[in-house]
């Protein structure tokens, strides 16, 4: 029989026999850990993600006033 | 149905969002936005939240404003590249019990390992950890279901190896829809690797391409 797991190791095994509870609550101490560190809830980047753009600040006007835009011009 | 599905089933991601997967549908929409209105949840980025976007698999994004909820993401999508329609996901979810009155309903197995074929490094590595904690909670009984997920769904050549050398005789109906398992059936494990990786790069490739329409929208709506 070959060995099914590559890299096994005793902590992915353990985490692998819990029950979805208590994954869920580790799961939750670390979060409740991050967020008392003051860890950023923002994206992280992800220039593989499709919609990493999005996040990303919009360009600047080419002519580097705030973002008017011409609705109706006069004939002059 | 993201990270927190993946805690849930098995696997290990520190997600700071929740992503939700939702029908489409007046009634479910109006419900959403009354759900986002108690978080004080606004959206943060293209497109609108709109069923014409959802269906088009646009994902909407929200951050929380409320403060037990501050700064907390939520990604809503109803339609994902490769996964089944909703009337399919729903009857075959998970429903996970976190507390006395609290309970969700999360996505299926097999369909979030669906959802993880994306074009992203770090989605492959969560499809394995996924699949090989589902063996390591049923490797002792399994089902014939479970043993075709693993043959359909495994990442690794020790897993596969493993499956098609204890269950055989259900290898060759899942080798009609996954035809490396030839390499795993006949232990060649140089051929079986090779035409992992290629596997994982075609996928990749799909939902690239899968995504550069969708991704031109989100500009052009973003330069609006």
């Amino acid at each position: 029989m070959n060995k099914a797991f590559e890299d096994d190791c005793d902590e992915w095994a353990d985490w692998y026999q819990m029950e979805p509870i208590e994954r869920w609550n580790e799961s939750q101490k670390l979060w409740v850990f991050y967020i008392q560190a003051g860890g950023s809830l923002d994206p992280e980047p992800d220039s593989q993600s499709p919609f990493d753009f999005i996040y990303a600040p919009r360009p600047a006007s080419v002519d580097g006033r705030p973002g008017l835009r011409l609705v109706r011009r006069s004939g002059i | 149905m993201g990270g927190q599905a993946c805690v849930l089933y098995g696997a290990a991601e520190f997600s700071r969002d929740t992503d939700i997967v939702l029908m489409t549908g007046a009634e479910n929409l109006r419900r959403l936005s009354s759900a986002l209105d108690a978080l004080d949840a606004r959206r943060i980025a293209v497109p609108p939240l709109s069923p014409e976007y959802l269906q088009k698999g646009h994902a909407i994004h929200f951050r929380c404003h409320q403060p037990d909820a501050k700064g907390m993401r939520v990604d809503v999508m109803s339609v994902m590249r490769g996964v089944a329609p909703f009337e399919e996901l729903w009857p075959r979810r998970t429903t996970v019990e976190l507390g006395p009155d609290t309970s969700c309903e999360v996505i299926s197995l097999p369909d979030l390992v669906q959802a993880k074929k994306t074009q992203r490094d770090k989605d492959w590595p969560m499809i394995r950890r996924l699949v090989e904690a589902n063996y390591a909670q049923h490797a002792a009984s399994p089902t014939s279901q479970h043993v075709a997920f693993w043959l359909r769904e495994a990442r690794t050549v020790g897993l596969l190896l493993n499956v098609a050398e204890a269950f055989p005789e259900l290898v060759p109906a899942v080798e009609a829809l996954r035809p490396l398992l030839c390499f795993a059936r006949v232990g060649q494990e140089a051929r079986l690797a090779e035409a992992l990786e290629q596997e994982e790069k075609r996928e990749r490739e799909i939902d690239r391409v899968y995504w550069a329409p969708l991704r031109q929208e989100l500009e052009e709506l973003r330069r609006r």
